[in-house]
């Protein structure tokens, strides 16, 4: 048994250790992700928490043959997304904050890049088709492997490597400088 | 792009992610250099970037508080389900209360199994909390609940003091002693004797059978959940100072401090105790 295996089977049986380590090796990944997907911190941040209230409530009836626990975390972030433009009536679209609000930064200036910087990671990503989104937004935003996203979306890995190929190929195209 | 090329693009992502430079891939694959590069260098320019975008410290302990409190509620809720054939011990008591439980509304008392001591909602789930102990005949089953209670107030502590709301803490300091005082009380009870535990000689029993005393019945799994409460209750405690705006961080230590002690206090308290 793996060590993240042992980690996920304490937390099944009710560890509230195993599920703590779970929570903060994950935490900011999902976070990463639903900000990507919705583009605002406040909403984002209650996405994520419902999203871990979820786990913890739905843990016990997870299997691990089914598929990885990270497949299974994201596909609830996944679904939990796709309810949250349902229920608000939005297109799947993201939304641009006016000020994004970053970790309290000591250096102003480099606050201030890595702001400008977020907000060009969005409004490029606004741009590609939702499944390219999905895939690049699991792939660089959370670090999930190609199988993960695989899961996570219900496709076949070779559908996830094309998507991911021609997401940086439009990408590549806004930004042809190749900063 | 041929599957290959696909699959080749696919391989030196995952390397980048994993640490690896963009060179390491030309040399892997020499003949798709120059058809990689741009494509991996746009990809590592939106890893970069998208690495930015990180949660706020609070936002982080603030969920991380919400998950340990629906926790805790979660193992009371296994208590209460075995404690059902409790019912035909005093009735009339039983009764009151749980007539108290529906004046004041059961969904009301849910829904105030999360809210801080700031909140409208406090009071409910305080008086909650009291109609449980109430409710509740069991010595031992007593005593797991204000080790519960107990870890709610830590939560409470980190929460408010996060929040920088120092002027909550000392009384919160106050009802988690008070909490933890109460383990021994009931914990030094006649039931563990009752159910066939043996009770060790105090701290002169050997080791070996003070263990084998531990390993079972209700007071080694008191024992355990107090270790366990306060595992939780300091991180999420040392998790909320990491954060705590500078006002609040001096009593936030105090209160790791004093949490400490009790812990400690209680555990040794009942594993020395005569039962």
């Amino acid at each position: 048994m793996s060590i993240e295996e042992d980690i996920v089977t304490r937390a099944i049986k009710g560890d509230g250790e195993a599920f703590a380590q779970l929570y903060e090796e994950r935490f900011d990944k999902i976070y990463r992700y639903v900000y990507l997907k919705v583009g605002n911190e406040a909403e984002a941040e209650d996405l994520t928490q419902e999203v871990f209230v979820k786990a913890l409530e739905a843990i016990a009836s997870y299997k691990w043959r089914n598929s990885p626990f990270n497949s299974w975390l994201f596909r609830i972030a996944h679904n939990r997304v796709i309810d949250y433009f349902r229920k608000e009536g939005k297109v799947e679209k993201v939304a641009l904050e006016d000020d994004i609000a970053l970790p309290s930064e000591s250096n102003p200036a480099l606050a201030a890049e890595r702001e400008i910087e977020i907000q060009e990671v969005i409004k490029n990503i606004e741009k590609l088709s939702p499944a390219q989104r999905e895939v690049i937004s699991l792939r660089f935003g959370s670090e999930l492997s190609t199988a993960e996203v695989a899961k996570v979306l219900r496709k076949n890995t070779g559908t996830v490597k094309a998507l991911q190929y021609n997401a940086i190929v439009a990408l590549r195209k806004m930004l042809p400088s190749g900063r | 792009m041929s599957q290959k090329s696909e699959d080749i693009f696919n391989e030196c992502l995952e390397q980048i992610l994993k640490g690896e430079s963009i060179e390491y891939c030309f040399k892997a694959y020499p003949e798709q250099a120059s058809e990689l590069e741009p494509l991996l260098k746009t990809a590592a320019t939106f890893i970069r970037k998208s690495s930015a975008i990180q949660p706020a410290p609070e936002c982080k302990a603030r969920v991380y508080s919400r998950l340990q409190a629906m926790f805790y509620a979660r193992q009371e809720k296994a208590q209460r389900r075995v404690r059902i054939p409790i019912w035909h011990r005093k009735w009339a008591l039983a009764m009151t209360a749980i007539l108290g439980f529906l004046l004041i509304g059961v969904g009301t008392v849910a829904a105030s199994a999360y809210v801080l001591p700031d909140e409208p909602l406090y009071a409910v789930k305080l008086a909650g909390e009291q109609v449980r102990l109430t409710l509740t005949f069991s010595d031992t089953d007593k005593a797991k609940l204000h080790i519960q209670f107990a870890g709610r107030r830590a939560v409470e502590i980190a929460e408010m003091g996060s929040q920088g709301k120092g002027d909550e803490i000392s009384a919160l300091i106050e009802q988690f002693a008070n909490h933890l005082g109460q383990v021994y009380g009931v914990g030094n009870m006649d039931e563990l004797v009752e159910s066939g535990v043996k009770a060790p000689a105090a701290t002169l029993a050997p080791a070996g059978e003070t263990e084998a005393f531990e390993e079972g019945g209700d007071k080694g799994e008191l024992e355990k959940m107090l270790s366990d409460s306060r595992e939780l209750s300091l991180d999420v405690l040392e998790n909320a100072l990491e954060k705590a705006p500078q006002a609040t961080k001096a009593s936030l230590e105090q209160a790791i401090e004093i949490v400490t002690i009790d812990y400690d206090r209680a555990i040794y308290d009942l594993r020395n105790s005569a039962g």
